[in-house]
């Protein structure tokens, strides 16, 4: 499953940046919409993109191990600085030369900031201009997590990409607070800039704020820029808010963030939105989802996903997917995972196998058609097969304002119907075989 | 298809002596004539993998070729797919190697219970063993489990007997245990009747802490021409190890010696050096699974050297001075968790409760339990298995022999009382899966 042949015969960059700790180089751009394929040269791997993160919250990805992972094609994998801070804490990962070496993985690793764990999770989350104060859950000790205490700890934990804490404010607030966050974290950002110590080692990503907002968005991005950072992050989304917001905003983002740098919109996705917002222009993604819904029995699919633990399942001999080459598809059926699913821990393994074969395997082919100079048509492929005639409108509008119009039937007669609905619940019947 | 067993001495005339041997499976590949697979050899004393729902506990496939060198030997029990009174899997073609993806190189044995579940509070009929399952109760007739093996098509079986699982004698134990003897060999003959596919057959030898039972269950066995081997999987579970191992022998004096025994509920380290002195051929691997589940790593060695100080058989990965260790789980080992983690992210992967705990300790506990049959097998062709299992006792303070009951293991600290521990475990240390059925032991 290695990706190292994908760029085969480019080998002059249409544009790149050489920043200390990474160097980005766009190799392929879609004639038609924002997408574009590039190599991405981190201190410890050179990862391709766009490409998705499998979240590792502690430092493992739920009962895979690093040779799985790699076997898989992973090139880079989240930890969650707020988790890893407290326990093992940065003085033992210290010790332990980092988390690479503690957890055993030589690839490509990011942590984020630990901000929006502290406020999601926490009761007693206060905001101020010096940080984030907090109640230790331990010991209910009141307790401040700073830029610079963030960065600090990031900087033990020896990732390649770092993100900055910001001032995350949910994407569903409206008024002045959102204005505030947003000038916050670019001072925020300041000050972590100034308190990175390994700047040669880990790469420093600013996160564009803003909320919906369009006048603030764009402040906050061209804000960021100026700073001449490594790589963009677009953060404060994917919180819930109406999906026509959010691709006009990471839109929005992505025209104004440098095209020779990297872009990152965390917290996505669903296949669809990995797909849409390729298009629109970014680079990298992380999201819990594919590993977590593994663990209810769901299995990941182009039409969507499959509940193995339904009783429909439980005579169906197929497997997954017949056009997946993970090791769960070679070797078990559907009713064999109904039988485990949710029951053993192999059960909850061989799906989230499957799952982060999904994922990479849907990352390799979106790269694949925008070297070949065929994304459009690939999208209008995934998109039949995910949603038949029945888009989302969002979907649409996202796509039409990239000059890929579903409405219109190409030469298959396929043509979308869109529809309200923010995202397709019930996976679209599988196609016949 | 054809399973043999070979021992090591052409004198078997001592049945409760320890031997080697060999269990070796042909199997004829498809329907092709003349195209035979080599055949799969088994050295004994050996075990069969235990599996949950197929699979050994924790481990996927790719994982589980990790560990190198363990038996092609692996056992599944039909509870884990009794989702329905007819479970789907018997619609699959494949059969069950092939449902679970197991290599045909692998020798497969289909049980009926869990060996890691020892209340169980489903009572059988005359005409059915009955298991509990999320559904209901489902009733294991001899005859819709030989349906299943014929569509199964596992190599050996261990056909439905009737257990006594009352834990302490009473009056009426006389009663119950002569009734379990009568169902056992009817369901037996019921079974045998209805059985197409050619299976190996270990018949389990029942009788309880009944002597006499037991004599006339053995004598009826050794009667049949249509064994292949002998389960010990009735003996009353409460009893201390060495009057389980009286009531082995007891038996085996009267069975074909030159057939193998497979006795459950000795897969600890003690035990099984105990059984086999008795002349016990084959166990399972649920101990390295019951350490696994502790969160603990297996050190136990037999054999490799003269030392007799006292030495723990474990190493806790949850106690505090784990958490800076750098180390392997022990210096020298060769497994892949030895060789590729280190005892401080073991430590935190327990504490942060993630899976990949178990999944590494799983690794490094079968590869320690290989190593300890591996030594087994040698002990006995060097003719120093008494006195090598004596050393052995001695190192790991378990001379004394286990006491009457689980929870005096337990509270006595006792070394390698895991499976103890097991029992009465609510869900694996990193997740929330319950165990099975726990709840319903819980009633009693």
């Amino acid at each position: 499953m290695t990706a190292s042949d994908e760029f085969g015969h480019l080998d002059t960059p249409l544009e790149a940046s050489n920043s200390p700790a990474l160097t980005f180089e766009v190799f392929a751009r879609c004639s038609k919409t924002k997408a574009r394929a590039s190599k991405m040269h981190l201190p410890h791997y050179k990862a391709h993109t766009p490409m998705f993160m499998p979240v590792g919250t502690m430092g493992s990805i739920k009962g895979i191990t690093t040779k799985q992972l790699e076997a898989l094609d992973c090139h880079v994998i989240l930890g969650n600085t707020y988790h890893l801070g407290s326990r093992p804490g940065p003085e033992l990962l210290e010790k332990a030369g980092g988390l690479h070496k503690f957890m055993t993985w030589d690839r490509g690793l990011l942590t984020d900031s630990g901000g929006f764990q502290m406020v999601s999770l926490l009761k007693l989350a206060n905001i101020t201009e010096e940080g984030v104060e907090f109640e230790n859950p331990h010991d209910g000790q009141k307790m401040m997590l700073t830029p610079e205490m963030s960065i600090g700890l990031q900087n033990a934990i020896g990732a390649d990409i770092m993100m900055q804490l910001d001032d995350v404010v949910s994407s569903l607030t409206t008024g002045p607070r959102v204005e505030e966050a947003m000038w916050r974290s670019v001072r925020w950002l300041d000050r972590s800039i100034k308190a990175h110590k390994r700047p040669t080692e880990q790469n420093l990503f600013p996160i564009v704020q803003g909320g919906l907002d369009v006048d603030l968005r764009t402040k906050s991005a061209l804000e960021l820029v100026k700073r001449d950072s490594p790589g963009y992050a677009i953060g404060g989304l994917s919180g819930g808010e109406a999906k026509g917001s959010f691709w006009r905003m990471v839109s929005l983002s992505t025209d104004i963030l440098p095209t020779n740098k990297p872009r990152y919109c965390m917290g996505v996705g669903y296949a669809e939105d990995l797909v849409v917002c390729s298009a629109l222009g970014v680079d990298m993604y992380d999201c819990v989802f594919p590993t977590r819904t593994a663990r209810f029995g769901n299995a990941l699919v182009r039409t969507g996903s499959l509940s193995l633990k339904q009783g429909r399942y439980s005579a169906d001999f197929k497997p997954i997917d017949k056009d997946c080459d993970c090791p769960t598809c070679a070797n078990y059926t559907r009713a064999y995972l109904h039988t485990t699913a949710t029951k053993e821990t192999t059960g909850c393994h061989l799906i989230t196998v499957h799952n982060i074969a999904f994922q990479m395997r849907l990352m390799r082919d979106i790269r694949q058609a925008i070297v070949e100079d065929r994304y459009p048509a690939f999208i209008r492929e995934f998109m039949r097969i995910r949603f038949g005639k029945t888009v989302p409108m969002w979907i649409v509008g996202a796509l039409q304002s990239v000059n890929v119009d579903l409405t219109v039937p190409d030469s298959s007669g396929y043509s979308a119907e869109p529809v309200a609905d923010d995202f397709q619940k019930t996976p679209n019947a599988e196609p016949e075989l | 298809m054809a399973l043999r067993f070979e021992l090591a001495s052409a004198k078997a005339s001592a049945t409760s002596a320890p031997r080697r041997g060999k269990l070796v499976l042909d199997r004829l590949v498809g329907g092709d004539v003349g195209a035979e697979r080599p055949a799969i050899m088994l050295e004994t004393p050996s075990f069969f993998k235990y599996t949950r729902h197929g699979l050994q506990p924790h481990l996927v496939l790719e994982v589980a070729a990790e560990v190198d060198a363990l038996p092609p030997a692996t056992r599944v029990q039909l509870e884990d797919f009794l989702d329905s009174d007819t479970p789907d899997c018997n619609q699959f073609e494949g059969g069950l190697h092939k449902f679970i993806a197991l290599d045909t190189t692998e020798i497969l044995m289909l049980d009926t219970m869990d060996p890691t579940i020892t209340v169980r509070t489903a009572k059988p009929t005359n005409t059915y063993m009955a298991i509990g399952s999320e559904g209901g109760t489902r009733r294991l007739t001899p005859n819709l489990f030989a349906q299943l093996v014929n569509s199964l098509k596992p190599d050996i079986v261990i056909p439905p007997a009737d257990i006594v699982e009352e834990p302490l004698p009473s009056l009426t134990q006389g009663k119950r245990i002569s009734k379990s003897v009568t169902r056992s060999a009817k369901w037996l003959d019921e079974c045998m009747a209805a059985l197409t596919h050619p299976v190996a057959v270990f018949a389990p030898v029942v009788g309880s802490h009944s002597l006499e039972l037991r004599t006339i269950a053995a004598k009826a066995l050794a009667a049949r021409h249509d064994i292949a081997g002998y389960t010990f999987n009735d003996v009353c579970l409460a009893l201390p190890l060495e009057h389980k191992l009286r009531l082995v022998q007891h038996s085996l004096e009267l069975l074909d010696a030159s057939k193998p025994r497979y006795m459950l509920g000795a897969s600890a380290p003690d035990a099984v050096l105990r059984a086999v002195l008795s002349g016990i051929d084959l166990f399972d691997s649920t101990y390295p699974y019951a350490v696994t589940e502790q969160g603990l790593a297996s050190t136990y060695v037999l054999g490799e050297d003269d030392s007799t100080s006292l030495l723990p058989h474990c190493l806790d990965l949850w106690q505090e001075a784990m958490f800076a260790d750098f180390g392997p789980l022990v210096d020298g080992c060769t497994c892949f968790t030895c060789r590729s983690h280190h005892r401080s992210y073991i430590h935190h992967l327990l504490k942060t409760k993630e899976m990949l705990a178990t999944v590494l300790l799983q690794i490094h506990n079968m590869h320690w339990y290989q190593r300890f049959f591996d030594n087994i097998r040698r002990s006995l062709e060097r003719g120093s298995l008494a006195t090598d299992a004596a050393l052995f006792f001695q190192r790991y303070g378990c001379e004394e022999l286990p006491s009457s009951t689980n929870e005096q293991n337990k509270q006595a600290g006792r070394p390698f009382s895991e499976l103890d521990t097991l029992a009465a475990q609510l869900c694996s240390p990193t997740t929330k899966i319950q165990r099975k059925r726990h709840a319903e032991s819980q009633a009693i």
